[in-house]
């Protein structure tokens, strides 16, 4: 196709949409303040920054370890704790086993817990308890309940109704329903959700970290503060350390459990 | 009746039973002993759950009026839906060029395939955060470093999918078009580009749902938007502010996935 063939009729009923486009590219550009000069200056300070950043400061490495640490133990009780939870949030979201205003309300509080960024409910978290793990770890736990919860009360909507009538015909309780018919059914998924979740917690931690829930990110944070750089190089090293392990951890335990 | 149902004693478990129980038994006792490490005690929650109720206290009820007393407020709730949408634009389109460069069937040579693939590897791991906080010092506090983090971000989490999905793609219709002396670019945009566009869209959408989650966040660490503002408003301790942003946040997300659902609808109608 050479440019004579190009013809302005084929095009022109995208004009609108175009149109709308540029013009939210355009505004969007204005409002995040987008720019070019910036941008050029910032590759200039930012190769000329590179010799502050390297080479990492390897005697940080020892003090770096005990951070890396508590990340992993965050994520590593938050997450089962949000598991946990999140199996009480999900049968109670579940049509076919919780009375209608039951549901709604465990859906409207999933929804919420799902809306909001771990880190504004760190935020809030922080607002009342203080900084620390602690509101780290019940934030993550929050949050991963606002994932598991949806998704696990959506697999339980999708259990096939002949099997809990089976159970239930043959005179089990409520509870020995779910104990015997959909626990069974949905547990699988949920374990192999609860590991993709602990994935996004290891990351989602350095980010809270910063904020003040203590760890790897907390030391990253400060030593860019203290303009520490090669310290800081050292941190990003370890984390990546870190994502790199927990990656493969849970493709390990995927691979086992499932 | 209840004696008569009784297991007799002489009666072991199933082996698969009690490995179950220990495999139980080891993960509660495992979460527990990382409780005491963390020195976090999750009975605290409930025996210092006055703090929460103080909070609540002190939150409500929530000060809506900031909307129109706050000249600034709307300008940052555009500007955080501004940095997710521009970054998730930008970072798709140079995630489409990398991936183009990362695929085996459309890469111009092997070498550049895996130096693109290892940049790609990098970016994924690297939390948004890390790539911030280096920004914040190269470009300046402000949106703009925020909205370049998660351009980067989208790349990482996008450019592997991308490529992965172009590899994936029907050769036949490119062969077609090469008997038929299409050149290379040609194959590409009339063979490869249509095959790999609704996975393409699908996940932009994907990627601007999570950007303006990632744009709160980063917001906080002064890239500007609704997240700063609601750093602030903790900071100074004014709660019916910040209960006032954490709503607005709320609203914000969902009047977004709203439209983008709307218009994921349309495109997608459209299309087919």
């Amino acid at each position: 196709m050479t440019w004579s063939e190009f013809s302005f009729e084929r095009y022109r009923r995208y004009l609108p949409a175009a149109a709308i486009f540029i013009v939210a590219v355009a505004a969007s550009a204005y409002l995040s303040e987008v720019s070019l000069t910036d941008l050029r200056r910032g590759i200039l300070k930012g190769l000329s920054l590179l010799t502050l950043f390297f080479p990492p400061d390897w005697s940080a490495c020892k003090d770096m370890l005990q951070p890396a640490l508590v990340t992993l133990v965050i994520c590593l009780v938050a997450t089962p704790i949000g598991a946990a939870f999140s199996i009480v949030f999900g049968l109670a979201a579940a049509r076919n086993i919780a009375p209608e205003w039951l549901r709604l309300t465990a859906r409207t509080v999933i929804a919420v817990e799902r809306g909001l960024p771990e880190i504004v409910i760190l935020l809030v978290l922080v607002a009342a308890f203080g900084l620390g793990p602690f509101a780290g770890v019940m934030a993550l736990a929050i949050g991963s309940i606002g994932m598991l919860g949806k998704l696990l009360a959506d697999a339980i909507e999708e259990i096939d109704p002949r099997v809990l009538d089976a159970v239930a015909a043959v005179g089990a309780t409520p509870w020995q329903v779910i104990r015997h018919a959909v626990l069974p059914e949905v547990l699988p998924a949920l374990v192999a959700n609860s590991i993709f979740r602990f994935e996004v917690n290891v990351r989602a931690s350095v980010l809270l970290g910063a904020v003040g829930a203590g760890g790897i990110g907390y030391e990253l944070d400060a030593a860019i503060n203290q303009l520490e750089y090669s310290r800081a190089t050292m941190a990003v090293l370890m984390i990546l350390l870190l994502v790199f392990l927990s990656e493969r951890a849970s493709d390990w335990v995927r691979s086992k459990v499932l | 009746m209840s004696a008569s149902l009784a297991v007799p004693s002489n009666v072991l478990p199933s082996v698969r039973f009690r490995r179950r129980m220990a495999l139980l038994v080891v993960c509660c006792a495992s979460v527990a002993a990382f409780l005491i490490y963390l020195k976090v005690d999750p009975i605290e929650f409930f025996r210092d759950f006055h703090f929460v109720s103080d909070l609540i206290k002190q939150m409500m009820p929530p000060d809506l009026r900031l909307l129109w007393v706050k000249h600034g407020l709307w300008t940052s709730l555009l500007q955080t839906v501004a940095m997710a949408f521009f970054g998730t634009l930008i970072g798709s389109i140079i995630a489409v060029i990398l991936a183009l460069f990362a695929a085996g069937n459309t890469s111009p040579s092997w070498a550049l395939r895996l130096g693109v693939r290892t940049l790609l590897a990098v970016e994924r791991s690297t939390p948004n955060i890390v790539v911030l906080l280096v920004l914040l010092i190269a470009v300046g506090i402000g949106p703009f470093a925020a909205t370049l983090s998660l351009c980067i971000g989208t790349v990482g989490m996008f450019g592997k999918l991308f490529a992965d999905a172009i590899e994936q793609v029907d050769p036949l219709p490119g062969e077609a078009l090469i008997a038929a002396g299409a050149s290379r670019l040609q194959v590409i945009r009339y063979a490869t580009l249509p095959q790999v566009a609704p996975s393409v869209v699908a996940n932009v959408f994907y990627a601007f749902d999570v950007n303006l989650r990632l744009a709160v966040a980063l917001g906080i660490f002064g890239g500007g938007g609704i997240g700063f503002e609601l750093h602030l408003a903790q900071s100074v301790l004014r709660y019916k502010d910040m209960l006032a942003c954490v709503i607005l946040i709320l609203v914000l997300i969902n009047v977004m996935e709203r439209i983008a659902d709307a218009l994921r609808r349309r495109l997608f109608l459209q299309e087919v």
